[in-house]
């Protein structure tokens, strides 16, 4: 009977930390030294187990590969504490929407909801279209019936260049 | 006819792996006047400095150059050199093919070897045209100013005036004793601070060498080392400190409340006080902001005068200048804690719970305001738990980048009193990122705190939030057990570190010493001379210059004086040649650059020059700093600088611009 | 003075409320306000997918904006005016950035230019109006009346670039609505976030994020809760149900944009500043001065 090795023997990938590091601008995550600040303040902690320094210290030791593949980089609830409060301006924030970045070029798992306010930005230019909206006693209104004036939409040349920029 | 001998220098590889020496030895055997040539791996060793003075003998050499590292490390040694073996240590020109060449251009190794050639070429341009100079002894002052009274300053002062120096020990404050005198214990003895320095306080007040001038600040500084000319002000204190016995009964008579700098705005003492219960001098000094005779001039209260029996109190002292002629400085005027209020999210400035660690020497200290009892200054109840948070403000980009040094040796020193004196009816949580205890007896000491049940978190908490009844609360990621703990803390204490004093920016003009980056005065070399400054004659001692502990700042005092010492022990010093000098017969008097010199070195002088009667330009050679700026500046061309002619450097130009296969 | 306004996505679809009261209050302190003309969404949502993009689609508002001919833009949702500011920030000081956001605005005939000044509601009211002018105007106090504020995260962080107010001590809010003369509360938990960006991936944590704010200000007894983020308001007023069914209880808080109790305090119909369409406004318990 052998024994199964438990402690993961993960390999680094240099490319894809590049790839990281590469779009990030003014922020260092090579400088975080692990003081905890960013995690003990984390909205997302106590409920999503979001653990900021966690984030940078893998993606320092190159341990990217399971971050894009994961659903803990879409728990950061962006209240920017971490990026205020930072000693070593590592900003996990900006790390982790390097992440994020990373994942949709690789094209694997994104939450639904963030393609579909792409899809209607690409359609309408904002993310969701005007909604007739119910008051406290139930009466529906729209813009127009409450004196608001018309909107105007972009034209169709933002569709094109908006489109460029996501796939370019 | 001069005879030069070059030598290259390989440096190891530091020159030799970019530069092809050998090549650029082979070019300066083929320029004028060169004798001998030479490429050694190292020309600063023994043996390289034997072979240079056997060459001068044998060759008859009269100039040298080398080719080596930057003149800031070897020129002495190599002046040094040349001069036993006869030659005047002026005839030396260096240049630098390291850190101007093989070191900026180590990935152009053919370009970095042109630069060489063209750098040797100018070198030996000049050389045939350098002239042999002496260096002047002038007389230097037997006395030392000593700025600043904390550990540092009353340590260097006592050293000095041992070793038979007179020192003037200036102190800005009422009362000597610095930082230490507020501290209760230090660390790792927890020896009682005051009861270690105040015997040192009582020594420099009583000492036959040392003039102590307390409530005094420096505001000007002349001259140079050896012979510097001080201004100090002397503010009033409002009382005759001929008179006055010490007995503090002025300040429980007067009616006006002033919050207390000694106990860090713990309490209040009031507008006439003594500095601290073991102030030296023990001089009452009555505040002119807040005593309302003074303040609003009017003849009211004098409540003071009516009780003091010596009659010590004078409304009407003034302000008195004097003038000190010293030799040499020793700079140790402290530095200040960091404002934690600057990083409000730990509520320091909100909760009165939340103190700095120098707040809590004085709760701890049994002459503080609450006799040295651990209690809660919302409540005045003894906390039931206490939490230290490390690094508020030090290793932080935001704030101060470099770290404090001394927050995790106070802090585990604090907790343990705690402890001490409070047991098991306390909880002592410490926060912190590194816990460094690197000194003697330091690493023993953070075993003695794990030993008594202080509990060490790996974490620093983000914020600091309220609980109900003055209390606190706060979560802190611990990363070894990977646990969010919710702390709870009756009082909260901040491991602030140290900062320049804001008072620096002015000093340094006025003391005319640079600063590094931190905002700290800047030491001339960070690993061989961190006593002394760029300005010769002006050293540095204590958290001035870093921020340290005692035992490093004592060190450092010691050392300061024994430089000051080394420097006037022999009555003179010498002065480099390095200066201006003025030919009379092409100076026109026109005053240009008496005008232009920032050092105030030149003066004009009444003089017969040629037959005629006329004003000219004296260079005072002691003052003068050799920057050149009279001689740029002269419409005539009367002025030159020594071992910096016109001659030689167009010669440099020269040689770069129209020599070698370089176009 | 002639204000340029930026509504973003949320406010001209969802939040009419904000934008109604914003239109309201603002004449009565000489502010004209001039929409632009095809603005598209910030790019918040689209930081998560494509950083270029999301710089390319704030860096497109501004340069409507430099369009108008006027210096300052207001941008009343906090995610919009944090976008915006990144944007403009990064531009002014990223050659690589600025030269790929130029090339793609000139590909629509836009013209990127720094110099438009960025607002929101609170700085706008607290640093250009001013706190005394507000309060001079004042003819419906709220005497005896206290609210807790929510100043959010997107517009006090991160104080490097620039923000509204301070980030750890914001009192600008506070001081507006003490210029109504009603009384704040300083309170522990007034930094913490709403939540919403992690609707997009989290909704049960953005609901409980939610809940337990307004769960911990209604037991400080307060008689309103005031936000100036069409997200936050989502989340304290739209969701307020949902949020406290997530940390159990009974609550019942009144939340507020700030724009509507000034305009009440103006003296504006409570109609025309949308208070019919907050949720969670308990009109019976709170009575708020309706002409």
């Amino acid at each position: 009977m052998s024994l199964t090795d438990l402690m993961t023997m993960a390999k680094s990938n240099k490319e894809l930390q590049k790839k990281i590091l590469d779009q990030l601008w003014k922020v260092n995550p090579d400088e975080c030294f692990q003081c905890m600040r960013c995690t003990s303040g984390c909205t997302s902690l106590k409920l999503l187990e979001l653990k900021p320094h966690e984030i940078t210290i893998l993606v320092n030791s190159g341990f990217v590969e399971e971050l894009v593949s994961s659903d803990i980089i879409w728990a950061c609830a962006s209240c920017l504490k971490c990026r205020e409060r930072c000693p070593q301006k590592a900003s996990p924030y900006d790390t982790i929407m390097a992440l994020r970045n990373l994942t949709v070029e690789r094209e694997a798992k994104v939450p639904e909801a963030y393609m579909k306010a792409v899809a209607q930005i690409i359609e309408t230019g904002l993310t969701q279209q005007a909604q007739t909206v119910t008051s406290r006693e139930m009466q529906p209104f729209n813009r127009e019936k409450l004196g608001l004036p018309e909107m105007i939409y972009p034209n169709d040349k933002f569709k094109v260049v908006f489109m460029k920029v996501l796939g370019g | 006819m001069v005879q030069i001998g070059v030598y290259v220098c390989h440096c190891g590889l530091n020159i030799a792996g970019v530069i092809d020496v050998k090549s650029v030895a082979e070019y300066a055997a083929k320029l004028p006047n060169v004798k001998v040539v030479r490429d050694s791996t190292y020309l600063c060793s023994d043996t390289g400095q034997k072979m240079i003075k056997e060459d001068i003998e044998k060759h008859k050499l009269d100039r040298v150059v080398i080719a080596s590292c930057s003149p800031r490390m070897h020129e002495e040694t190599f002046r040094k050199a040349i001069s036993e073996a006869g030659l005047n240590p002026y005839l030396l020109e260096m240049i630098n093919i390291r850190e101007q060449d093989s070191w900026c251009h180590s990935e152009e190794p053919e370009k970095a070897t042109e630069k060489a050639e063209a750098l040797i070429e100018m070198a030996v341009a000049r050389a045939s045209r350098l002239e042999p100079l002496e260096i002047d002894k002038i007389k230097a002052e037997n006395s030392v100013l000593v700025v600043g009274g904390g550990i540092a300053g009353i340590q260097a002062s006592l050293d000095l005036a041992d070793a038979g120096f007179k020192v003037y020990l200036v102190e800005k404050a009422s009362s000597i004793g610095g930082r230490m005198a507020q501290l209760d214990k230090t660390f790792p003895t927890l020896d009682c601070s005051a009861c270690i320095l105040t015997p040192k306080m009582v020594d420099v007040a009583k000492h036959p060498n040392i003039r102590l001038l307390t409530n005094t600040e420096v505001t000007e500084m002349k001259g140079f080392v050896g012979n510097y000319e001080v201004s100090v002000l002397k503010k009033p204190r409002y009382v005759d400190e001929d008179r006055c016995v010490g007995c503090e009964l002025c300040t429980k008579v007067c009616p006006v409340k002033v919050p207390d700098k000694f106990n860090e705005g713990l309490s209040q003492t009031r507008a006439i006080s003594t500095y601290s219960p073991q102030a030296v001098p023990k001089v009452a000094i009555i505040n002119p902001n807040h005593c309302l005779r003074l303040k609003y001039d009017k003849d009211v209260c004098g409540k003071c005068v009516e009780i003091c029996e010596p009659k010590a109190i004078n409304f009407e002292q003034q302000p008195e200048t004097s003038q000190l002629k010293v030799g040499a400085v020793v700079i140790a005027v402290g530095s200040e804690v960091f404002d934690a209020s600057l990083t409000p999210e730990l509520g320091y400035g909100h909760y009165k719970n939340v103190i700095s660690n120098i707040e809590f020497e004085r709760l701890s200290n049994a002459a503080g305001p609450t006799k040295g009892k651990i209690l809660c200054p919302a409540t005045e109840k003894p906390p039931k738990s206490v939490a230290f948070i490390q690094c508020v403000g030090s290793r932080d980009k935001r704030f101060c980048e470099y770290c404090c040094r001394i927050g995790c040796m106070v802090t585990l020193k604090q907790a343990i009193l705690v402890k001490e004196k409070m047991g098991n009816d306390v909880d002592i949580c410490v926060c912190y990122n590194d816990m460094r205890a690197f000194g003697k007896a330091y690493e023993e000491f953070y075993d003695r705190a794990r030993h008594m049940g202080i509990n060490f978190v790996k974490g620093l908490p983000s914020e600091v939030k309220a609980s109900p009844g003055d209390s606190l609360h706060f979560d802190v990621y611990e990363s070894n057990t990977n646990k969010l703990l919710e702390i709870q803390a009756d009082l909260v204490v901040l491991a602030s570190g140290l900062v320049p004093s804001p008072d620096f920016a002015e000093l340094q003009n006025v003391l005319r010493v640079p600063r590094s980056p931190d905002g700290f005065f800047l030491e001339a070399h960070p690993k061989l001379r961190p006593l002394e400054t760029p300005t010769r004659g002006i050293f540095l001692a204590g958290t001035c210059q870093s921020p340290k502990d005692i035992p490093d700042t004592v060190s450092q005092a010691s050392g300061a004086a024994m430089k000051a010492a080394e420097l006037l022990a022999k009555g003179e010093v010498e002065i480099e040649p390095l200066i201006a000098v003025v030919e009379e017969s092409l100076c026109s008097g026109c005053r240009i650059c008496e005008s232009i010199c920032p050092y105030q070195a030149i003066e004009m002088e009444a003089k017969t020059v040629e037959g005629e009667e006329t004003n000219v330009a004296k260079v005072l050679a002691a003052v003068c700093q050799g920057c050149g700026a009279c001689s740029a500046a002269c419409p005539t061309h009367a002025i030159d600088m020594q071992h910096y002619k016109q001659e030689q450097i167009l010669a440099q130009i020269s040689a770069v611009v129209q020599g070698g296969k370089r176009r | 003075m002639k204000v340029a306004v930026y509504w973003g996505c949320k406010i001209p679809t969802a939040q009419y409320a904000y934008e109604m009261s914003v239109r309201q209050v603002f004449p009565h302190f000489d502010i004209e306000l001039v929409d632009l003309k095809g603005a598209s969404c910030c790019g918040g949502p689209v930081r998560s997918i494509n950083t270029s993009a999301a710089m390319y689609l704030s860096a497109r508002n501004l340069a409507l904006s430099s369009q108008t001919g006027l210096d300052d833009l207001l941008v009343p949702c906090n995610e919009c005016h944090f976008m915006l500011s990144e944007a403009k920030y990064r531009i002014d000081n990223d050659e690589e950035m600025c030269k790929k956001v130029e090339d793609l605005l000139g590909e629509e005939g836009f013209k990127y230019s720094s110099g438009v000044r960025i607002w929101h509601v609170v700085d706008l009211l607290h640093d250009v109006v001013k706190v005394d002018t507000v309060k001079a105007k004042v003819k419906k106090p709220f005497k005896g009346l206290k609210f807790a504020v929510h100043p959010g995260c997107q517009i006090i962080r991160p104080s490097e670039i620039g923000r509204v107010d301070h980030a750890e001590k914001p009192r600008k809010l506070d001081a507006l609505v003490e210029a109504l003369e009603a009384e704040t509360l300083d309170y522990s938990e007034k930094l913490d976030c709403c939540g919403a960006a992690l609707l997009y991936s989290h909704e049960d944590a953005a609901l409980s994020l939610a809940g337990s704010k307004l769960k911990a200000v209604q037991a400080y007894g307060v008689d309103g809760f005031v936000d100036t983020c069409p997200y936050c308001h989502i989340m304290y007023d739209a969701r307020q149900k949902e949020a406290t069914a997530t940390v159990g209880g009974k609550l019942s808080l009144s939340v507020f944009y700030y724009t509507q109790l000034l305009g009440l305090a103006l003296g504006i119909e409570q109609e025309k500043l949308g208070l019919h369409l907050n949720q969670s406004f308990d009109s019976e318990k709170l009575s708020l001065n309706d002409p």
